[in-house]
């Protein structure tokens, strides 16, 4: 999973903006629970795609506490793109072999 | 038990160099996701892991980009020093053995400090411009982040003793050379302290990845031999440089003299620095 963590940050929130723990349900809740990994690893993550220029970032208040909210940013719709074609071209080489 | 993990990610936080802003936002985050539900605690990951994975996953990137950011203001650092040394051939100096001691020694820095940071920049950004990882090993980013320190050190150091120089000439020098020299090195200089400031975050990150630094050989992707054989040569390659370019101005004796000095100076910089910057190991 490692090593496909930007494209499944990304495409998680291609639907809207989501904080640190909305991404970590919703890609547990996509994937029915096969990506159950220690949440905390996915901040840096978020933080290197946010440093690339992929995500954007702001705080709200939710509960009495600060949120910190990320979204796509174009440059982000357009890597997840490229990511998710490149993604399928692989998948559908490895189907083809393995069927 | 929420508020004694936050302190644990916090001490671990600083124990891996994360700048104090950072660390308060990665807090921030941690506790607002710590208490979104019950068992948000233990899935969270141990301190110790997240604050490595931030740490590699800065780490690599802040090197990265202070390497390329040293290389840029020793890029301009290297205009100055090429426009006032071509510049120097029209000023009038007098001959350096007539030069005061202070003069003296800041001619010899000007030719020994500028090589060592074009060979401690160019093999930082060989390194950078190499590795392709999002997370790169501890030992690796060391290897960066001390080429880009001692590259920008001797950058400043050059263009410090290039200054030095040109106010110690004042009385004998044209005085365009002497303000052309003075203009360039003090816009040079606060670029070169910028460009360290990065470096010098950079430089705190101390993530645990495990991995092997490498050499000069990596770097320079041809043929691996023995590093002190290859330092002799390139010490021997640069002396006869000195030579013929003396040799064909029709003074081969200081042409000899600054050569063999040059090659010393050279042998001398690998000792000195060659583990310290990876070079050898």
């Amino acid at each position: 999973m490692k090593g496909h963590v930007d494209l499944l940050l990304l495409a998680t929130l291609r639907r809207g903006p989501l904080h640190g723990y909305g991404i970590v349900e919703a890609l547990r809740s996509a994937s029915a629970g096969a990506f159950d990994l220690a949440e905390g690893t996915v901040y840096p993550a978020l933080y290197r795609l946010e440093a690339a220029g992929l995500l954007s970032s702001s705080w709200t208040k939710a509960k009495g506490r600060r949120r910190r909210v990320y979204e796509l940013t174009n440059r982000g719709r357009g890597e997840l793109a490229r990511e998710r074609d490149e993604w399928q071209a692989f998948a559908h080489a490895v189907e083809a072999v393995v069927t | 038990m929420i508020e004694l993990y936050l302190e644990a990610l916090d001490r671990e936080l600083v124990g891996v160099g994360i700048p104090v802003r950072l660390r308060r936002r990665i807090l921030a985050e941690a506790e607002d996701h710590l208490r979104a539900d019950d068992g948000a605690l233990e899935r969270f990951g141990r301190p110790a892991e997240i604050a490595n994975e931030f740490a590699a996953e800065l780490g690599a990137r802040a090197s990265r980009r202070a390497a390329v950011g040293a290389f840029a203001a020793l890029g301009l650092a290297g205009a100055v020093y090429a426009v006032s040394f071509v510049g120097a051939a029209f000023a009038g100096h007098p001959p350096p053995d007539t030069w005061p001691l202070l003069a003296q020694l800041a001619l010899v820095t000007v030719v020994i400090a500028p090589q060592v940071s074009f060979v401690a920049g160019s093999l930082a950004l060989l390194r950078v411009l190499r590795t392709r990882g999002l997370v790169l090993p501890s030992a690796e980013l060391t290897v960066i982040n001390r080429r880009t320190g001692v590259a920008l050190l001797f950058g400043i150091v050059t263009m410090a003793a290039l200054g030095v120089l040109a106010l110690e000439l004042r009385n004998d020098s044209a005085g365009w050379w002497v303000a052309l020299t003075l203009v360039g090195v003090a816009i040079a200089i606060p670029l070169l302290v910028l460009a360290a400031l990065p470096a010098a975050v950079a430089a705190r990150l101390r993530p645990r990845v495990a991995g092997d630094p490498g050499d000069m050989f990596d770097d320079l992707g041809f043929g691996r031999t023995d590093p002190w054989r290859f330092a002799g040569l390139v010490a021997i390659g640069l002396g006869l440089v000195v030579f013929l370019v003396a040799a064909v101005q029709g003074d081969p004796f200081d042409g000899a003299v600054n050569g063999t000095a040059e090659a010393l100076a050279c042998l001398a910089g690998f000792a000195a620095l060659g583990r310290y910057l990876s070079l050898r190991r």
